[in-house]
């Protein structure tokens, strides 16, 4: 019965910071309206009366002063996790996320860690504009020193979260509010870590392989059933960690079928989608049929209206686009 | 009347032509005589004339295409006729084009070399001037299955070659059985202006048998420049050949004499050393055949540079290089047999420089010491001739209408016929003849 239990995505990264602030008494959770409020997503729901005010803060409206408070809690050894209601609010405390925490150690000798989680959703939510729907992964991968998961999926959501907060580097958590709601079997009572640097294949096939990671992953299932149809069979990995980059299984999956579609959320200049084409590229040369295609989000600001937003990201039908193309069935 | 212009037949062999060219366009006015189009045949790209005044009314075959001798290619209006009449009026059907001709190709430039290329180059090859395209993994395939590129049509975006189409050819290649010989032996030029049946076997003159077992000798950078040279000279060049005996008697006596003679200075002159001396010599009153063919003149040369070919070990892959004695026929027999042994033994040993193989103008080819009695010789561009040398044998034969024993040797001269005709062939073999039968003639 536990093996069948469904959870939405919000409960499981619930259960992930839960569990692990059980397990340790340096982990705590700080972010605009996380405590008496719930969370403004609900995703702490609970937490403060379990955990009570010194665990669960309540900020103000400071990305760049709360930020800078958990870099130096976790630089003494404390573990904060970070909620930025949304990611686009992230961008105000560019100077500590990018250029301290993910250089402390480097910086320091080697003195200072930086174990810290920042966390929260990421990505078009719907109708909010230009300037609260970034997908941050496009700029923010770009910085070494930095870890960056993104999951898809309830289950990979609760293991890839307790690794975050576990691990002893900063680690930039992208989740979406898209899919807060979407519910998935996550198995009670056992401890779930996914590690890091591990693609997942979600559907395996034999004549493309689609590379994604978070909510496209749901759109290249789509994708995938729609032109198993038409004769071509699709596999899709979920790359689930974008900074370290499970370059090895796209590599395995592309010998196998020669073509390679990249679907990544974020603008397609210097993107993670671009990264990993040129590494496809790179090692599978001789083993392309077709150069890689991406789909990725217009190269242009967030639109507001629905029409045109759901034209803006990446969606099913512009994946078997991309797909029929790569393998000469366009 | 409308005048039907047709494919004509410019060679002998000629069954179809590719327009590489037209130098007329619609409604252009031509006269009798005018080349309106330059024409690629199984030999030579040559000029097509009209023989009528008139005006283009029609273009029947587009540049690059392809068409069997005979058919309509162009419609010309005599004068007062019109155009638009007489090109509806005038035609035949559309013409047919010979199969898998390529898709409308750029004008190939007339200074390209004919069409005869070696099929078994990969993607830098040019197939009627237009660079083939094919996928990393397309390529990859076919190089391990041993397909050559050239004979697949690309399915791909511009023609491009992709995993399906060859994945096509070795099911078919599988499916069916081996192509007999003589259809693999065609000629390189209609390996690659006729699109080959999807069934291709054909590499570079071999066979890809799908039920054979074989193992996979990577070829070496020398194999392939043998394998690129001999099938561009034996698919460009028309070679014929023209063998001859040779009575040894005499020189075979002066050679042990000279031989014993010279045993204490280390010398040791082979019967190859007396032949290409002979050879050189024969040049001076039949310099044609110390020349080459340079595409609109023949390049008749002023040094007697006579190369020799030498086998490689074979244990290490064999191969064959050829070594130059230069001024051959200003050096004597001492000087030409101690280079020859020199060069020979550095060909086998530290392997020779460019310079030792640079600027051959003929070349002797000698499989005598191992007891071959005839045999030909591909020549060796850009030589116009090359002679194949047997065994001098010891045999019957008939001397003063008297059979008794004596030594011959037969030759076959090797030539190309766009500079030496037959008779002047067999008139080099006779000058040649009488130098090698009156050996004292080789000494001054």
């Amino acid at each position: 019965m536990s093996a069948l239990r469904e959870i939405e995505f919000r409960d499981a990264l619930r259960e992930a910071m839960t569990e692990e602030m059980r397990r340790d008494q340096r982990v705590f959770l700080l972010g605009e309206e996380v405590a008496h409020y719930n969370g403004a997503y609900k995703v702490s729901k609970g937490m403060l009366d379990e955990f009570g005010p010194r665990r669960i803060i309540d900020t103000p409206i400071s990305e760049s002063g709360f930020a800078g408070l958990a870099i130096g809690a976790a630089m003494q050894g404390l573990r904060p996790i970070v909620e930025f209601m949304s990611w686009s609010f992230s961008l105000v405390a560019a100077d500590p996320i990018l250029n301290n925490a993910p250089k402390m150690l480097y910086m320091s000798g080697g003195q200072f860690g930086c174990p810290v989680v920042f966390r929260g959703n990421d990505g078009a939510g719907g109708q909010l504009g230009s300037t609260h729907s970034w997908c941050v992964e496009g700029m923010y991968s770009n910085v070494p020193g930095l870890k960056m998961a993104i999951p898809a999926t309830p289950d990979d959501a609760k293991g890839l979260l307790k690794t975050a907060i576990r691990d002893d580097d900063p680690v930039f958590f992208l989740e979406s509010e898209r899919m807060l709601g979407m519910k998935g079997h996550v198995p009670e009572g056992e401890e779930i870590l996914v590690p890091f640097g591990q693609g997942r294949i979600r559907r395996a096939g034999a004549d493309c392989t689609i590379a994604t990671w978070g909510r496209p992953v749901h759109f290249a299932l789509e994708a995938a059933e729609a032109l198993a149809k038409e004769g071509i069979d699709c596999e899709v990995i979920d790359l689930r960690t974008i900074r370290p980059l499970d370059i090895g299984s796209v590599v395995r999956s592309v010998k196998k079928t020669s073509t390679c579609v990249v679907v990544d959320q974020s603008w397609s200049f210097g993107s993670p989608g671009s990264e990993l084409a040129a590494q496809v590229h790179k090692h599978c040369f001789d083993d392309l049929d077709n150069f890689v295609h991406r789909v990725h989000t217009a190269d242009v600001p967030a639109p507001y209206a629905y029409n045109l937003e759901q034209e803006y990201l990446p969606n099913a039908r512009k994946i078997c686009e991309a797909v029929r193309a790569a393998t000469y069935n366009a | 009347m409308p005048i039907s212009v047709t494919m004509p037949r410019l060679s002998d062999t000629m069954e179809a032509g590719t327009i590489v060219r037209w130098n007329v366009k619609e409604g252009d006015e031509v006269t009798s005589g005018q080349v309106v189009a330059d024409i690629e045949t199984d030999k030579a790209t040559m000029e097509m004339p009209v023989f009528d005044d008139g005006r283009i009314a029609k273009l029947l075959v587009p540049a690059g295409q392809s068409v069997k001798v005979g058919t309509q290619i162009a419609v010309i209006a005599e004068e007062g006729e019109d155009l638009s009449v007489a090109a509806s009026g005038g035609g035949v059907a559309a013409p047919k084009a010979v199969p898998a001709a390529k898709p409308a190709p750029a004008p190939v430039p007339v200074a390209s070399a004919p069409a005869a290329k070696s099929a078994d180059e990969d993607e830098t090859v040019t197939v009627g001037g237009q660079r083939i395209r094919v996928s990393p993994v397309a390529r990859r395939m076919a190089e391990e299955a041993g397909i050559p590129l050239s004979s697949l049509k690309g399915s791909g975006p511009g023609g491009r070659i992709i995993k399906r189409d060859v994945q096509t050819a070795m099911e078919n290649a599988s499916a069916r059985p081996a192509v007999p010989f003589a259809q693999v032996a065609a000629p390189a030029a209609q390996a690659l202006a006729v699109p080959v049946a999807p069934a291709t076997t054909r590499v570079s003159g071999g066979l890809v048998m799908a039920g054979l077992e074989s193992e996979r000798v990577a070829v070496s950078g020398m194999r392939q420049t043998i394998a690129r040279r001999l099938v561009e000279s034996k698919t460009t060049i028309p070679h014929y050949q023209v063998s001859m005996r040779f009575e040894l008697d005499r020189l075979m006596a002066m050679r042990e004499q000279l031989n014993t003679e010279l045993a204490e200075t280390g010398i040791k002159l082979s019967v190859n050393d007396f032949i290409v001396r002979g050879c050189a010599l024969a040049m001076a009153r039949h310099p044609y055949v110390n020349a080459s063919w340079a595409g609109d003149a023949i390049a008749v040369h002023k040094q007697v540079n006579v190369g020799v070919a030498v086998a490689l070990d074979e244990s290490k892959g064999g191969g064959l290089v050829v070594a130059v004695i230069r001024d051959a026929d200003r050096k004597s027999l001492r000087t030409i047999s101690s280079e020859a042994k020199t060069l020979g033994e550095k060909a086998r040993t530290r392997g020779l420089s460019a310079e030792d193989m640079a600027d051959s103008t003929f070349t002797v080819s000698n499989l005598g010491m191992f007891g071959v009695e005839h045999f030909t010789a591909i020549i060796n561009p850009p030589n116009s001739a090359i002679l194949a040398c047997g065994a001098a044998l010891k045999q019957p034969v008939v001397r003063n209408d008297e059979l008794t024993i004596g030594f011959e040797m037969t030759a076959t001269l090797s030539s190309d016929h766009r500079v030496i005709d037959g008779a002047m062939a067999a008139r080099w073999l006779k000058e040649l003849k009488g130098l090698l039968e009156n050996p004292a003639t080789l000494l001054v």
